[in-house]
């Protein structure tokens, strides 16, 4: 079979650490072209893992490629998906998939109306032990599940290489990390009912943020993100005959606990005839060789456009009812801020 | 209304812990347009809340430092060498500062303020201490080369361009790494020196209140071409700093010598000349660097064979699978190491230098309004929040 030509759009932090380290990784693609608009990142990014054709903008790269990896700043996710879909390239697009459902309908339209398949970079759904906590949940293994409780923050050290990730439309902690969150929220609990939404962007985008929800299932819960703390990076689903808690992050242990237990069960999932994942890397990994199988069986991938909507709808709505964080330490700013509201 | 209002105004060191609060407070209180230098935008992510120009640049490139200059009004220069080595840290803060400087002569900034430290002084005597003091090198890069920074900051005073230095003193509060993290984390990983017991005065002073000064010098017409001792209203001594701290951990974590036992501990221990393999032992016993290690391909080499060892044996290295708790010995059940504290670092614990801020008061109109009560507390709201506790 003839190799899929991949086009990589942007060449940022994560075309340098995940994507061009997963496409070297996959067979049957071939990386041929590599699109950003920064002259100095396309020749270091290009050069540095040997991508021949470079261009400055997307549109360009369009006739030499079957494929395309979409990794640039959010609020392009959906402009530069749908003009690659439209003329029938395929698209594994990063998450937030785009930053409001009209968007996500756009894009969903185009990959139907061209045939091009569209897959969105949600890799958590690959990780094994995500995958076992939700075959739990669904087992009735813990009973009735009662609440869950999710903390995930970490100090902010993302190489980024441009301040385009701090636009404010770009979105902040919520549309970045909580993306992955409430994906895997709606995975594993189905939709979301009533929610309360508080963070702490003053004319930015947010650090921090809190969100409480309530699941269409009854379940209650609470979600704390942040880029400003080290937080526990886990989930913990209480039930009524016991607890799980999980790390959120990809390579993470799970632990089981019956209820009124004081013993505890904790180790990795493992998928048959598969290692744990090692790392970020091999998820990705993973998750690209998901897409390629979708485009050369023509089958959906693992996270469909349709799919990937749900976590923008919820972030969409998070962000119209958002309320204003107030942090325990503050006094100052917080009371300059009252003063200015009223 | 204030007369920052609107006022065009450039940040450096706006990334760290006291520009960043500058920042943020000149944005939400003032309503000025800030520009933040900023040479790793993977630390702006406190910054990008707020409405803020972010613009690259390096205090060692003088473009970058025109660029970011020009079409301000006010400098704020907060920016300090803070990785490398030795030598590294001198030209940034000697030659950073002196890029500042032509920059903002150059652009008629009308004011710069520029941050220096108390440590100018070196090693102070016991007593008040105030702005007359004679600058003393102490051999030790952070401090001779801030004498340096604010020397060559004052030297533009004849030449056209406003400036005022501030110097504050023991800088603590939310986000604060010397004087908050720090203290935390070794309180957390072992026990701290107490020198005399703690005697020693700490000249603290909350964060806000040294950002009220460093607007204040910006402002005040009378502060062109002096330097300002920033400080808390009163000293308190350092075992009231750490009780405070050990307090928030609900652990007593220190242990008190004398400045010549201090001193024979820090030659006697790791922390001396330390030797490659001591550091990395100590660097490997820190979560994030064995998270680090976990995730690269060798170290899921090393994790595999961990788990291909026997049962028992992997239990007793300790890793994942059925615990009971209480049932095993734990690291706690042993005394912790005490840390070794650098013979700089004794002197300055040992002194009850009273760091005045009558100047500062007078011409500044600066009136500290967080006593060490008020500061603590909210530090500890903020270290709790901040999962440090």
């Amino acid at each position: 079979m003839r190799p899929i030509r991949v086009g990589v759009i942007g060449a940022g932090a994560a075309a340098e650490g995940i994507h061009l380290p997963a496409l070297a990784r996959t067979a049957g693609v071939e990386t041929v072209a590599i699109a950003d608009p920064s002259a100095d990142r396309l020749e270091y990014v290009a050069d540095k893992f040997k991508v021949p054709a470079r261009y400055r903008s997307h549109q360009d790269v369009i006739p030499h490629i079957d494929a395309a990896i979409v990794g640039i700043p959010h609020q392009y996710h959906a402009p530069v998906t749908i003009d690659l879909l439209r003329a029938g390239v395929h698209v594994l697009v990063e998450k937030p998939m785009a930053l409001s459902t009209a968007e996500c309908d756009a894009m969903i339209r185009a990959s139907e109306s061209s045939g091009a398949r569209l897959a969105v970079g949600l890799l958590r759904r690959f990780a094994p032990t995500l995958r076992y906590t939700k075959q739990v949940l669904e087992s009735g293994m813990l009973g009735p599940i009662r609440s869950f409780d999710v903390r995930e923050g970490m100090i902010f050290r993302w190489p980024v290489k441009s301040a385009a990730m701090f636009s404010p439309q770009c979105g902040g902690v919520l549309a970045d990390i909580g993306t992955h969150v409430i994906d895997l929220l709606l995975w594993w609990f189905g939709d979301v009912a009533g929610l309360d939404y508080r963070d702490d962007a003053a004319g930015g985008v947010e650090a921090d943020a809190v969100l409480k929800v309530e699941m269409a299932g009854g379940i209650t819960g609470r979600v704390e993100l942040s880029r400003t703390r080290d937080l526990r990076n886990s989930c913990i689903i209480r039930g009524e005959r016991g607890t799980i808690e999980v790390g959120t992050k990809t390579d993470s242990i799970v632990t089981l606990t019956p209820v009124h237990g004081d013993a505890s069960l904790s180790g990795r999932a493992v998928l048959p005839g598969q290692q744990p994942p090692g790392n970020l890397g091999d998820l990705f990994a993973w998750q690209m060789a998901d897409f390629v199988r979708a485009i050369q069986t023509h089958s959906a991938p693992a996270v469909t456009g349709t799919e990937a909507r749900r976590s923008v709808a919820v972030l969409e709505s998070c962000y119209r009812r958002r309320q204003r964080l107030v942090f325990p330490f503050e006094t100052l700013l917080d009371a300059a801020a009252s003063e200015k509201a009223s | 209304m204030t007369p920052l209002s609107n006022a065009k105004v450039l940040v450096t060191g706006a990334t760290g812990f006291i520009g960043g609060r500058l920042a943020e407070r000149l944005i939400v209180e003032h309503g000025a347009r800030v520009r933040a230098l900023v040479r790793n935008f993977g630390r702006a992510a406190r910054l990008a809340r707020f409405p803020i120009e972010l613009v690259q640049g390096d205090l060692c490139s003088p473009e970058s430092i025109e660029r970011a200059v020009e079409g301000c009004d006010y400098v704020f220069h907060c920016a300090y060498g803070s990785d490398g080595q030795d030598e590294a840290r001198r030209v940034v803060n000697a030659q950073g500062t002196r890029h500042v400087l032509d920059a903002a002569l150059k652009h008629r900034v009308r004011r710069v303020v520029h941050t220096s430290t108390v440590t100018v002084y070196g090693n102070t005597p016991d007593g008040p201490l105030d702005e007359s003091a004679p600058r003393r090198k102490t051999g030790f890069a952070y401090g001779d080369s801030k004498i340096e920074a604010e020397e060559t900051a004052l030297g533009y005073v004849g030449r056209g361009l406003s400036v005022a230095v501030v110097q504050p003193t023991v800088v603590y509060g939310p986000f604060g790494t010397t004087f908050t993290i720090k203290p935390l984390q070794l309180l957390k990983s072992g026990r701290v020196i107490l020198v005399n017991g703690g005697d020693g005065l700490a000249n603290l002073v909350y964060v806000d209140d040294v950002v009220s000064g460093m607007i204040l010098a910006a402002l005040v017409e009378g502060a062109h071409g002096e330097a300002f001792i920033l400080s808390g209203s009163e000293p308190t001594t350092w075992r009231a700093f750490y009780a405070a701290h050990e307090s928030m951990l609900g652990r007593s974590a220190t242990v008190s010598m004398t400045p010549e036992e201090a001193l024979k501990h820090f030659h006697g221990s790791d922390g001396a000349r330390a030797g490659m393999v001591s550091q990395l032992m100590k660097a490997l016993r820190h979560p994030g660097v064995r998270k680090r290690i976990a995730e690269t391909r060798e170290g899921q080499l090393a994790i595999r064979a961990f788990h291909r060892l026997p049962a028992g044996l992997r239990a007793r290295i300790s890793g994942p699978g059925v615990s009971l708790p209480g049932a095993t010995t734990t690291a706690t059940d042993i005394a912790p190491a005490i840390h070794p504290l650098h013979p700089s670092k004794i002197a300055f614990m040992t002194a009850k230098t009273h760091a005045r801020i009558d100047k500062a008061r007078r011409v500044l109109g600066f009136a500290p309004q967080f006593d060490f009560t008020r500061g603590i507390d909210l530090t500890a709201a903020w270290a709790e929040w901040a999962n440090l506790l």
